[in-house]
């Protein structure tokens, strides 16, 4: 394998790492706060880079419009998500229904998008392009980069470090979970848990809708977009459940091993990443990073 | 409290009207179904009331999601159609092709539990989830045993007892008392010690332990006998439509089981049963309105979920409950009435 | 006067701690067939733990379980169950989703020893209804099969409790904490149904209980735990009258 190879296939595997840890630490931060796996996780993201691509191609938002309209888009979103699929829920007997009716939210979100935008996938324009209005690329040596991949790079770690500096660092961030995770307590210590609890939701969804926008250049704007999770969940298997840091890791390591294993056997690339998953899973159950909250799921 | 005697009279009733309720469903899907394409839609939705009670057993009764029915429903698809048209070597006929397919499954699915269920609760999901891609991307990619893209056709006819099962009339019969009699197995477990220890497991962990319920056996045994029931779905799949291939096997198809099950009613096998109907025929009379079925079924899933976890099933029982407590009522004013009645 | 035959329970040097907080510093004691015996202590004394390390849900950090002479200390708890521990708790833990019947019969298939399949082509317990009548009449309470199991009283559902692990024939039951939220009447039968344990199916009963009437009147020994450290081991006559017993539940006298 020539070094700009290496390198393309290292940044391309990266990129998608970075999508997938975006879409995994919103992951971890539900199941951190409310004990659910979020199954229509993917299809936040697939709805954010709807409501992008509509911002952009259909009302032509320059983009310091689209971002806070598409931010109020995404957390109403959130919001609606909550009160529709986690609120009624909270105190259900049945462990499995909240994460069913996710599964259900994920059907409705798709279908949602196909009625409003109809079923022909949508092409957004990379965030960079060169002078003819193609994706512009990074040369390297003799390899040539997709500013878009560095880009998904460069925003991703900062969202993750701005997350992880809200919920880890600061006392708001700490109080959220604490709140979340105990609403009785919380209530009593005069931290309304419903805010909170809301207040996660909106991230996350922002975190989904932002991590569409990256997205929708590379794989277009459809509603099968949502699919993308699966990997995510890999990744926060791999990681171990309740660390962000193990989620990133794990995810990072899902998306190179994805980049590199479409080089050697395009068709069994779920193959190895799934296959690593499973390897993962039997040698070592706790992931790489022992998670601090056990599975309330 | 009432004895041993009661219970052996319902169970006579209950099959008194398990039997007539196959007799009448069978005669009415006799007269409405007129058309072969009907007949098919009913046909498969048999054969999915199979991968229902899968889920029923796992989830209903085990508490564990599992995503991995359709892996091996596609096993047992592509085992049948692979000894049926001598892929591998020796032909078979399909119907020993499908008994083939129970012990080959049990080992496979017994040993794909033993790894998978080292993991607890969520854990587990994503875990089947995992072995839902891994297996689509096998099916969908080896030529030699798959077909890849093309998937495999030309499945003989079944022969049954030196009748030629040819058409979707010929197999309805079959496949009612297939799934009728899979779903008294289920129901049987259900009442045995294993669907005790099973609910033990999904309820109170802790309390089965200390039952003397080893919780990992326990559930890998329901693990295998979820995976049996969907392999032999998908055999019975392959010799219905003669023709086998990777799409059907995909995670968005596993979850359309997962509803047919939570629809019926997770905890009830006759639900399950339902479900299976439910999710496969009503798309056909609501053929006008095919753009939002999809949509239809997200809502139903979430409403379902708030309003009755328990699934229609859930809703029976309820109402039952409600009518017997009534009753009790009106029993208990009756006697109170006779009492000062007495006094007076 | 029990010493001189084997004990069913034995626990030698038993030593637990979760983080810094000792909970079990070399415990030792033992519980004969046929004796009840107290296991008593302040609150945080351990007293839950220990039942927890001898059924099994945790390990020891040291010391060993006896049960009938035979060292399990590395079984399993399902095992143990299987052997014989059975085991209440402070909150009766039953099958949610499930009728009384289930909840009662899957204390009689741990007896029963049917396995899954032999379960299956319908091998059933011959006496179960018979028992279950016997205990029922102790506890002078009856219920419809069923019922929910979340549709009986709590006090109720905490004797079942117990009848639901006598059902399953056990050598010594750990009985936790099993008067709390129970009405007198309730009580009175709770104390027959143990009695009944002990004598007529000659099974250990180790009850932990903070009521000292109820200890004081049931017992036959009594032992005592103080931050996790057994404080005396004896009759109720030797324990009301032990003044490291009450030195840990009055304080010390000169405490103040």
């Amino acid at each position: 394998m020539s070094p700009s190879l290496f390198l393309s296939l290292l940044v391309n595997g990266v990129a998608m790492g970075m999508v997938y840890a975006l879409l995994g630490m919103g992951l971890i931060l539900l199941v951190r706060a409310v004990g659910i796996l979020n199954f229509a996780q993917g299809d936040l993201m697939m709805f954010g880079a709807y409501i992008c691509a509509c911002l952009l191609l259909d009302f032509e938002l320059p983009l310091y419009l689209l971002i806070p309209i598409a931010f109020i888009w995404f957390a109403l979103l959130g919001v609606i998500f909550m009160f529709t699929i986690y609120w009624p829920l909270r105190k259900a007997t049945y462990s499995q229904a909240t994460i069913i009716a996710t599964m259900g939210a994920s059907i409705i979100l798709q279908e949602v998008a196909k009625i409003i935008w109809g079923s022909q996938p949508r092409s957004m324009p990379h965030l960079v392009l060169n002078s003819e209005g193609d994706p512009a690329v990074l040369q390297i040596g003799s390899a040539s980069l997709q500013w878009q991949y560095l880009i998904i790079i460069a925003v991703g770690a900062l969202i993750i470090f701005l997350i992880t500096q809200l919920f880890e660092k600061l006392y708001v961030g700490k109080m959220m979970q604490a709140a979340c995770q105990d609403s009785y307590a919380a209530n009593l210590l005069g931290v309304p848990s419903i805010l909170t609890i809301c207040a996660t939701y909106i991230i996350v969804a922002i975190v989904c809708g932002i991590c569409g926008y990256l997205v929708a250049p590379v794989f277009m704007v459809r509603s099968t977009l949502g699919t993308l999770q699966l990997r995510a969940f890999a990744g926060v298997v791999i990681g171990g459940f309740g660390s962000i840091k193990g989620a990133v890791i794990g995810c990072l390591l899902v998306g190179i091993v994805e980049s590199f294993s479409t080089m050697a056997f395009s068709g069994y690339k779920d193959v190895t990443v799934f296959l690593l998953l499973i390897i993962f899973l039997v040698f070592r159950p706790t992931g790489l990073f022992k998670g601090k909250i056990g599975d309330k799921a | 409290m009432r004895d041993n005697l009661n219970t052996t009279r319902r169970t006579i009733i209950k099959f008194g009207v398990l039997l007539v309720a196959v007799v009448a469903f069978y005669f009415l899907v006799s007269t409405l179904c007129t058309s072969l394409y009907t007949m098919m839609v009913v046909d498969i939705a048999l054969i999915y009331s199979l991968i229902a009670y899968s889920v029923s057993v796992l989830l209903g009764m085990g508490g564990e999601l599992s995503f991995a029915g359709v892996s091996f429903m596609g096993g047992g698809a592509f085992l049948l159609a692979n000894l049926t048209t001598g892929r591998l070597g020796p032909t078979l006929s399909p119907v020993v092709s499908f008994l083939l397919i129970i012990p080959v499954f049990i080992v496979i699915a017994f040993i794909i539990g033993l790894i998978l269920l080292r993991l607890k609760g969520t854990f587990f999901t994503f875990a089947t989830i995992g072995l839902v891609q891994m297996t689509f991307a096998i099916y969908n990619n080896y030529k030699p045993l798959f077909g890849g893209a093309d998937g495999i056709a030309g499945i003989p006819t079944t022969e049954i007892f030196g009748t030629k099962l040819m058409n979707y009339n010929d197999w309805f019969p079959v496949l009612l008392i297939l799934a009728v009699v899979v779903g008294l197995i289920v129901e049987r477990i259900r009442t045995t010690p294993m669907g005790r220890s099973l609910a033990a497991c999904r309820d109170n962990e802790t309390a089965a332990r200390v039952l003397g319920v080893n919780v990992y056996m326990t559930k890998v045994l329901a693990f295998t006998i979820a995976g049996v029931l969907s392999a032999m779905a998908g055999g019975l799949y392959a010799m219905l439509t003669k023709f086998v291939s990777a799409d059907m096997f995909t995670y968005a198809s596993s979850t359309k089981y997962i509803i047919m099950a939570m629809l019926g009613g997770v905890q009830s096998t006759v639900g399950a049963f339902l479900g299976a109907f439910i999710v496969q025929v009503l798309p056909q009379i609501l053929s006008a309105f095919e753009g939002f079925l999809q949509l239809f079924w997200g809502i139903a899933i979430v409403l379902l979920m708030v309003f009755m976890p328990e699934g229609l099933a859930g809703i029976v029982k309820s109402l039952g409950r409600k009518f017997r407590a009534k009753n009790k009522k009106k029993v208990a004013a009756a006697a109170a009435a006779a009492t000062e009645e007495g006094v007076k | 006067m029990a010493e001189n035959r084997t004990p069913i329970l034995r626990l030698d040097k038993i030593c637990k701690s979760f983080g810094g907080v000792v909970t079990a510093k070399d415990v030792t004691f033992c519980v004969y067939p046929g004796e009840i015996k107290g296991l008593i202590g302040p609150n945080g004394a351990g007293k839950t733990t220990m039942m927890n390390m001898i059924s099994g849900i945790y390990t020891a950090d040291s010391g060993d379980v006896y049960f009938n002479e035979k060292k399990i200390t590395d079984k399993p708890d399902y095992a143990r169950a299987r052997m014989g521990i059975g085991r209440t708790f402070q909150t009766p833990r039953f099958l949610q989703r499930s009728s009384v019947r289930d909840n009662l019969m899957i204390g009689a298939d741990l007896g029963n020893k049917i396995g899954y399949l032999s379960g299956f082509f319908g091998r059933k317990s011959t006496n179960f209804y018979q028992e279950l009548k016997e205990m029922m009449d102790i506890l002078h309470f009856s219920f419809n099969w069923d019922d929910d199991i979340n549709s009986l009283p709590f006090g109720q559902r905490k004797l079942l409790e117990i009848v639901r692990s006598l059902l399953s024939h056990p050598k010594v039951i750990l009985v936790d904490e099993p008067a709390a939220g129970l009405n007198n009447k309730e009580i009175e039968y709770l104390m027959d149904i143990l009695r009944m344990a002990a004598k007529k199916m000659n099974i250990g009963v180790l009850v932990i209980e903070h009521s000292m009437d109820m200890i004081m009147d049931l017992c036959e020994t009594i032992a005592v735990l103080n931050f996790g450290e057994l404080i005396a081991d004896g009759t109720p006559a030797e324990i009301s009258n032990n003044t490291a017993v009450i030195e840990a539940y009055l304080g010390r006298e000169d405490d103040d």
